[in-house]
């Protein structure tokens, strides 16, 4: 493996973590679609900022 | 402190709630648009002293006499939840109807503060009114508002008068009207409430002078006339919506979108210039093809999307959509819905799920359920980058397609209505009434925020879901079930080539039988801008847009040829995905507003019927049209179609045969 | 007493009964100020739309809620 590959693995871990960790988070805030315009209106609770 | 927003339909509520808060609620110059109660903490600037200030937006009513059928979410509201003040919102223009409600909420024994917004029309439409005098006669503070200025809009003033009437602790006085107290059975309620008609008129008369009488003929009624006319209006709101696709796909979108994409390429060249030859092909291909170039292709489509959605709010805040409600009222009704129905559908071009929750103000249940089943077949938000691109790459960005796409929608929607209605045997009528808001010069900054917002939610979406689903489908493209590398030479190997074949065998008569779009219809579901990204990785393209670019290498032609098929194919795919079942998330509504299970597999069944038809006919017909005999699979599409039509056509007959009963009449309003 | 889909434009029509077996379809023009005692007028009649005033209000109503509002 050279550093290169590390260094690329690693982004991609991060940028696909990113990404799951704030779609579980919303699902957890009750929010049905990560991104909804309508994320406030659609979800149950009141769970925007 | 918790204070509640209460008053008619459409008299400014969600706008004064956006201006005192600094949210930003979906607003539209139509009454019906607020369906839930929203919250939100008063804003800074407005709170100096920081206090604990938290408004709630409740939907409009006309009133909320017990025994009367109106939507009492006020009042249960005010029982349960016991707010410090209600600031009730009148409109100026309409004080004789307003203030009915206006009287009932003096009843409950919680200040109330009057609002009296939309105060800058009065002058205008030659009413004066004496506010000290409102005042006195309504025994609690009135203060002029207009809730759409930014500045000098009365709205500083509103809240310290909150404050002050919370702080007094005074109980709020109600107006004497005879037997209110005592009324316990509805002729009493009714005779009281006539009386109440009757306190409110002598007020009106005390305190509003008119100049002109406001049944006399306005411009705005020469309007109504040319838009809601009965040949006219159609061809106007034809045309309408090609102008509003033309601006956003030909005109003036691309222009956005050609720079914006310049970015994205280059940003891709300088990753990969950056990780050099040494990177693993694996690694570098997830984060090149799968990431930058899966979410790039769907990003890229942003500016359009925001000039669109630009245009729309735009349409929203003038007052047009109530009049296509009205001219729409006419067809709606020969298939069993009415005019109502069509405030739900306009809602969903946004995104479908806040129309799907729209049809919870529709009363009757089939026409609620209906509406909720066909409102996604109004193109959303996330379906216009399947249009764009289709548009773009195979109809040279032509605004036909989007705006036939939108009026496809809506002849889907009749049609689906007939046939629901056949099949449940209800065949019941309703009335339909509406108030019709007055047309206003639509506000550009008003129309910039609510793009903004969908900007920002649509890269969020891009950022998260998408994202996900590319990095997805770029791994099982790119492993066997043996988890090796697949052979460049050998794609169909691949892990997503060989789920999706058997499910491409399917679309062979819809003449798109290749597993790569198999592949992106199925993750279409997720969310439909997964059908963008998932064919740009499957295919590896990573640019649909700019077109300059692509002109020097051979024009649009070239992204077809690398997809293998037509234009007439092309249509059928998007016919397939607009038309299809909407994402989870709207399923998951449809699923909270159809309130049966039967209702919702009935739903799905329906819409997955309906794409498949309707793109079958596209391609057979197209090709037919264009080579002269048909299409690949034909004979098996056919007997697919069949069968539908067959079991459709029987859950019909059986339907209407049920019906025997008085056909029964429900109201409907808005 | 006539319907007032039979009305004339521009003239002020004083409701004598809302003829409809729908309770709340009555209930909630009362609610408009449109009961018997009240004015209503018709502003424009466009295909098998009306648009009428009541107060100081338009609205838009269908040709079987016009038939409904005896004047």
């Amino acid at each position: 493996m050279n550093t290169v590959n590390i260094v690329v693995a690693i982004v991609l871990a991060a940028i696909i973590g990113l990404a799951v960790l704030k779609i579980v988070r919303d699902k957890k805030r009750g929010v049905k679609c990560s991104g909804c315009p309508h994320s406030c209106t659609c979800s149950v609770k009141d769970s925007c900022d | 402190m918790k204070i509640a927003l209460a008053g008619n339909p459409n008299s400014g509520k969600t706008t004064l709630f956006n201006a005192i808060t600094g949210r930003v609620e979906h607003v539209g110059n139509w009454p019906g648009v607020t369906v839930e109660k929203k919250e939100g903490d008063i804003k800074q600037s407005l709170n100096p002293k920081k206090e604990n200030l938290i408004v709630v937006d409740l939907p409009g009513a006309y009133s909320m006499s017990p025994y009367t059928s109106e939507e009492s979410i006020t009042k249960d509201f005010v029982l349960t939840e016991k707010p410090d003040a209600i600031i009730n919102i009148v409109d100026a223009t309409n004080l004789s109807r307003s203030l009915f409600f206006t009287t009932q909420l003096l009843e409950l024994g919680i200040p109330v503060v009057v609002a009296l917004n939309k105060s800058d029309l009065t002058e205008e439409k030659g009413i004066a009114i004496d506010i000290p005098a409102l005042s006195d006669a309504l025994h609690c503070p009135v203060i002029q508002t207009v809730a759409a200025k930014s500045a000098n809009n009365g709205l500083p003033e509103l809240i310290n008068a909150v404050i002050t009437v919370v702080r007094s602790g005074k109980k709020q006085v109600a107006l004497n009207i005879g037997g209110v107290r005592n009324a316990s059975t509805k002729e009493q309620f009714e005779k009281a409430d006539k009386k109440r008609f009757a306190v409110v008129n002598t007020i009106v008369a005390e305190v509003e002078r008119r100049k002109v009488s406001s049944e006399k003929q306005t411009l705005q009624d020469k309007v109504d006339r040319i838009v809601a006319h009965k040949w006219l209006g159609i061809p106007i709101f034809a045309l309408i919506i090609w102008l509003v696709f033309s601006i956003s796909q030909t005109w003036v979108g691309p222009w956005f979108a050609d720079t914006f994409v310049g970015w994205i390429d280059l940003l891709y060249e300088s990753v990969a210039a950056l990780l050099g030859e040494e990177v693993n092909p694996v690694l570098g291909a997830l984060l090149l093809d799968g990431i930058i170039g899966g979410v790039g292709a769907v990003i890229g489509f942003l500016p359009l999307i925001m000039v669109l959605f630009f245009c729309l709010a735009l349409l929203e805040d003038c007052g047009y959509m109530a009049r296509v409600a009205m001219v729409m009222d006419r067809f709606f009704k020969k298939v069993g819905l009415s005019g109502r129905s069509i405030i739900p559908m306009i809602i969903g071009t946004g995104c479908s799920i806040p129309g799907v929750m729209a049809t919870r103000t529709i009363k009757n249940e089939r026409q609620r359920r209906t509406t909720a089943m066909l409102a996604p077949f109004m193109p959303c938000g996330a379906k216009l980058p399947i249009i764009a691109l289709f548009a773009g790459v195979f109809f040279s960005d032509n605004s036909w397609v989007g705006t036939s796409m939108y009026f496809l929608g809506i002849v889907v929607i009749l049609l689906g209505a007939l046939i629901i209605r056949q099949i449940t045997g209800d065949f019941s009528r309703s009335y339909f009434i509406m108030e019709l808001p007055e047309y206003r010069i639509p506000s550009v900054k008003r129309a910039a925020i609510s793009m903004l917002m969908r900007a920002k939610a649509f890269i969020i979406k891009a950022g998260t879901i998408i994202l996900v689903s590319n990095a997805v489908v770029q791994m099982l493209q790119t492993f066997d079930w043996q988890l090796q590398v697949v052979a460049e030479t050998a794609p169909e190997t691949s892990i997503l080539a060989t789920i999706a074949s058997p499910l491409a065998l399917l679309f062979i008569p819809l003449g798109f039988g290749m597993w790569q779009f198999a592949a992106a219809a199925v993750t279409g579901f997720i969310a439909k801008e997964n059908v963008v990204g998932t064919l740009a990785v499957c295919f590896g393209i990573t640019n649909f847009i700019d077109t300059e670019e692509l002109a020097l290498v051979g024009g649009a032609a070239d992204v077809s040829s690398v997809m293998g098929i037509g234009a007439v194919a092309a249509l059928s795919y998007l016919v397939f995905n607009l038309f299809t079942p909407p994402c989870f998330a709207a399923i998951g509504a449809m699923n909270s507003e159809l309130e049966s299970k039967k209702w919702l597999a009935a739903a799905i069944a329906f819409q997955l019927s309906m794409g498949y038809v309707l793109a079958f006919l596209v391609y057979q017909i197209g090709t037919l049209a264009t080579t002269g005999s048909f299409g690949a699979g034909f004979l098996g599409g056919l007997i697919a179609v069949a069968v539908i039509a067959g079991t459709i056509g029987y859950l019909m007959r059986k339907g209407s045969k049920k019906e025997q009963s008085l056909p029964e009449i429900g109201v409907v309003k808005a | 007493m006539m319907a007032l889909s039979k009305g004339k434009i521009n003239t002020p029509y004083t409701v004598n009964c809302i003829n409809t077996s729908q309770e709340d379809l009555r209930e909630f023009l009362f609610t408009l100020g449109c009961y018997p005692g009240e004015k209503v007028t018709i502003i424009s009649k466009l295909a098998s739309n009306y648009i009428i005033n009541i107060k100081d209000a338009r609205y838009s109503i269908d040709e079987d809620l016009a038939n409904a509002i005896m004047v």
